[in-house]
């Protein structure tokens, strides 16, 4: 059985390049051709990475595969290898559900596009380079992964390209996401040139005892470049656009797996194979910029007019609390981010899609043209419910639980190092979740409560094939939240176990004792200690509360929220002292008006941050490097 | 182990880098972009070249007996770079593409006027 296995890693990222070209040969004209064909692909990556779960993550074992069959000789890795552990096949997870439910969402949100045989051949060159990029074994092949991925996705950025602004994000997401690459590429080159291979297990035992200022170097280039690849702040800038121009089954691909593309490489770079993460220096650096990008993110979050941008916003935001919680270093910190990681995907891939649900319907996506749709598309509206209480950290949604195991993990680290900093990251966690929830109040008020606005007059609920993958989400969200203790036990546990002990990486890769001899130490990881609060509890709570609400509503007066100004028409004159001036037809609180006073008080702040976010490639190319000079530097003052 | 391309790497480096922050043109900001790239193509191939080296036409066996000797030129670089020429080109491909498309619609090269996307 395990000589059919070792086959499925290259078999899932090779179905869907195949795919690729098939579709731009097959499927151009056809319509039918070419959904079958990908089809077809998307499900023989899926099955192939969930064929994995159980020798990977159950029996904990690790799949490699040497393409060519090309293996090391005289302990020196030669060819290109596949390899799968624990950490991988949880990214990969990830990956492929993101792309399979992508793909059933693509099928009726894209139709009245044309070009669609590009669409599904760019989309499944994207999904393949992500997918490769996790499952390789290779760091220079990751690098190749990493540039197929950013070609697909700064094409499908621009795919709408009569959309206002598509080009130019992609512009923007191109000339910053070569500069990133180019960093990653020069440092690869480095290590290159000091340990003479590029297989990763092999650069690990290599790294581990092995420090010159080359390398140093290499480490904070790499660290950048898949800081570009994560879009933490300040590289987030194209993030922020692609996201809102590209269609929105591309816009949950970017933020359920590009970005977590970028976090693989982090924790697989920095913590397997430079095995730096113990050193303080890195783990402040990390959480450092994970706590900025939380902050930033959140902020400008609250700013926006535009539905996308806005979850755009948010999603960086999330991003920043996956790298803090990694920052962290410990192994509750690393299990809490894994853990967000996975709830990011399915709550910011939910949102996406009930974003692209509303487009749709209505044609736009600005909150002040929205309003209403709730009575004209309820079960969007269900579902972008659950999406924005699970991203808002409400129990008992999957978004609490590992929000919960960051802020404790933050918060035993700042209590176990006396270091102030620890305390700081916990406190703009918290206050950063409830901004995330104050936002989501402006949104589901602005776009699913209050009256029908103009343009949501003629909106009908989307089709049965848009909804499937919103419930499945939807049921991720609730599932995952209630049995955490599961997925802790069954999934983020052996990941924490791969990323802090490299020995089983190795040893698979280049021969039994290989890490051993290059003395590569192992720890045991313990599962994260969860048993401090009751899901089950919490969801009785809350449906008793959510029955008072509607007890409340139904019992309430049924002339709530109806227009005053159509009755002064009706009596006539009556009110006419009051109402005599100009007409209103909408009496809908605009989402951007809910938290004025807010926005006023921190005025200057806000100013600050549009004003940086300037749109002008030439500064968001400045802050990159900018950011990259201060990594550079930072770790070259305090790594050893 | 030359000095002089390390150095003229780090320079061009740094040249495309300068180029990408301060010109306003996307031509030139494409150009900066191509600069990179040869900067490091140049790192990667100066990083496998050893003065006097032979061409390295070996088999694996050659190489465990020692048959070969030790003094050849490193052939991985060289692939590394011909991959990296491959993806330096399509970057400047795609990025033109977008340039041509961006002047159809904004009617202008300038940075400072594609800019509707912000705040």
């Amino acid at each position: 059985m395990m000589n059919i296995m070792q086959h499925f890693p290259v078999i899932a990222v090779m179905s869907l390049f195949l795919g690729a070209f098939l579709v731009e040969i097959f499927g151009r004209k056809n319509k039918i051709v070419r959904n079958i064909i990908t089809m077809i692909f998307v499900a023989i990556s899926f099955l192939c990475i969930i064929a994995l779960i159980k020798p990977v993550i159950l029996d904990g074992e690790v799949i490699s595969y040497w393409l060519g069959n090309w293996e090391p000789v005289n302990g020196y890795a030669i060819g290109i290898g596949y390899e799968v552990d624990a950490l991988n096949l949880f990214f990969a997870i990830l990956v492929v559900l993101t792309f399979t439910l992508s793909a059933i969402y693509s099928l009726r949100y894209m139709e009245k596009d044309d070009h669609l045989g590009h669409y599904y051949t760019l989309f499944l060159m994207l999904s393949g380079g992500v997918l490769g990029l996790v499952l390789t074994g290779d760091i220079f092949n990751m690098y190749v992964m990493v540039e197929i991925m950013t070609f697909a996705a700064v094409a499908l950025t621009a795919f709408r390209n009569y959309k206002k602004g598509a080009l130019e994000s992609a512009f923007k997401y191109l000339v910053i996401g070569s500069v990133g690459s180019g960093f990653t590429l020069t440092g690869i080159c480095l290590v290159y040139m000091q340990c003479h291979t590029l297989n990763m297990a092999q650069l690990s035992s290599i790294l581990a005892n092995h420090l010159t200022p080359t390398t140093i170097l290499a480490l904070a280039l790499i660290f950048i470049g898949f800081g570009v690849k994560s879009f933490m702040v300040p590289f987030h800038t194209p993030a922020a656009d692609a996201y809102t121009t590209a269609p929105s089954s591309i816009s949950m691909v970017f933020s359920g797996m590009v970005n977590k593309a970028g976090v693989y490489g982090m924790i697989r770079l920095m913590f397997v194979v430079f095995m730096m993460m113990d050193k303080t220096a890195m783990q402040i650096l990390l959480a450092a910029f994970g706590t900025i990008t939380m902050f930033v993110g959140v902020t400008m979050a609250l700013a926006q007019h535009d539905f996308k941008r806005l979850l755009a916003f948010h999603s960086i935001s999330q991003i920043g609390y996956v790298l803090a919680a990694c920052g962290l270093g410990t192994a509750l910190g690393v299990s809490g981010g894994l853990f967000h990681a996975m709830n990011h995907t399915l709550f910011k891939g939910l949102l996406f899609l009930c974003a692209g649900a509303v487009y749709y319907a209505t044609g736009t996506t600005n909150l002040d043209k929205l309003g209403g749709l709730s009575k004209k598309m309820p079960k969007t509206a269900i579902c972008f419910l659950i999406g924005a209480f699970s991203i808002s950290g409400l129990p008992p949604f999957n978004g609490f639980v590992s929000k919960w195991m960051i802020y404790q993990a933050a918060w035993s680290k700042g209590v176990e190092t006396n270091n102030f900093f620890y305390v700081f990251v916990t406190i703009v966690a918290v206050v950063v979740s409830v901004m995330t929830l104050a936002s989501f109040i402006k949104v589901t008020q602005a776009v699913f409560f209050g009256q029908p606005s103009e343009k949501c007059e003629n909106a009908k609920e989307v089709p049965l094939a848009m909804r499937i993958p919103m419930w499945i989400m939807s049921a991720l969200c609730i599932l995952v939240g209630i049995f955490y203790n599961f997925i802790n036990t069954n999934l983020l546990t052996p990941a924490t176990n791969a990323v802090f002990n490299a020995t089983n990486y190795i040893d698979k890769m280049m021969g039994s004792g290989y890490a051993a001899a290059a003395g590569v130490s192992e720890t045991t990881i313990e599962p994260a200690a969860l048993s401090y609060w009751d899901p089950i509890l919490w969801l009785i709570l809350f449906v008793i509360i959510l029955a008072a609400v509607c007890i409340a509503i139904l019992t309430g007066k049924r002339t709530r929220g109806e227009v005053l100004v159509n009755k002064t028409e009706a009596v006539d004159g009556k009110y006419a002292t009051f109402f005599g001036g100009e007409k209103s037809e909408h009496s809908h609180v605009s989402g951007s008006d809910l938290f004025w006073g807010f926005k006023k008080n921190w005025g200057g702040y806000f100013k600050f941050m549009q004003g940086m976010h300037s749109g002008d490639v030439n500064d968001y190319s400045l802050y990159t490097v900018i950011a990259s000079a201060v990594i550079i530097i930072v770790i070259f003052i305090f790594i050893h | 182990m030359i000095i002089i391309n390390y150095i003229a790497s780090a320079l061009l480096i740094a040249l495309g880098l300068y180029a990408v922050c301060t010109k306003k043109n996307l031509i030139k900001i494409v150009i900066g972009l191509g600069v990179i790239d040869y900067g490091i193509n140049l790192l990667i191939v100066s990083a496998g070249f050893n003065d006097g080296g032979t061409a390295p036409i070996f088999t694996i066996s050659d190489l465990i007996n020692g048959v070969a000797g030790n003094y050849f030129v490193d052939p991985v670089p060289q692939a590394l770079t011909l991959t990296s020429i491959v993806i330096g080109a399509c970057v400047d491909a795609m990025a033109l593409v977008l340039v041509i498309k961006l002047f159809q619609k904004y009617g202008s090269l300038d940075a400072g006027d594609i800019r509707r996307m912000r705040g």
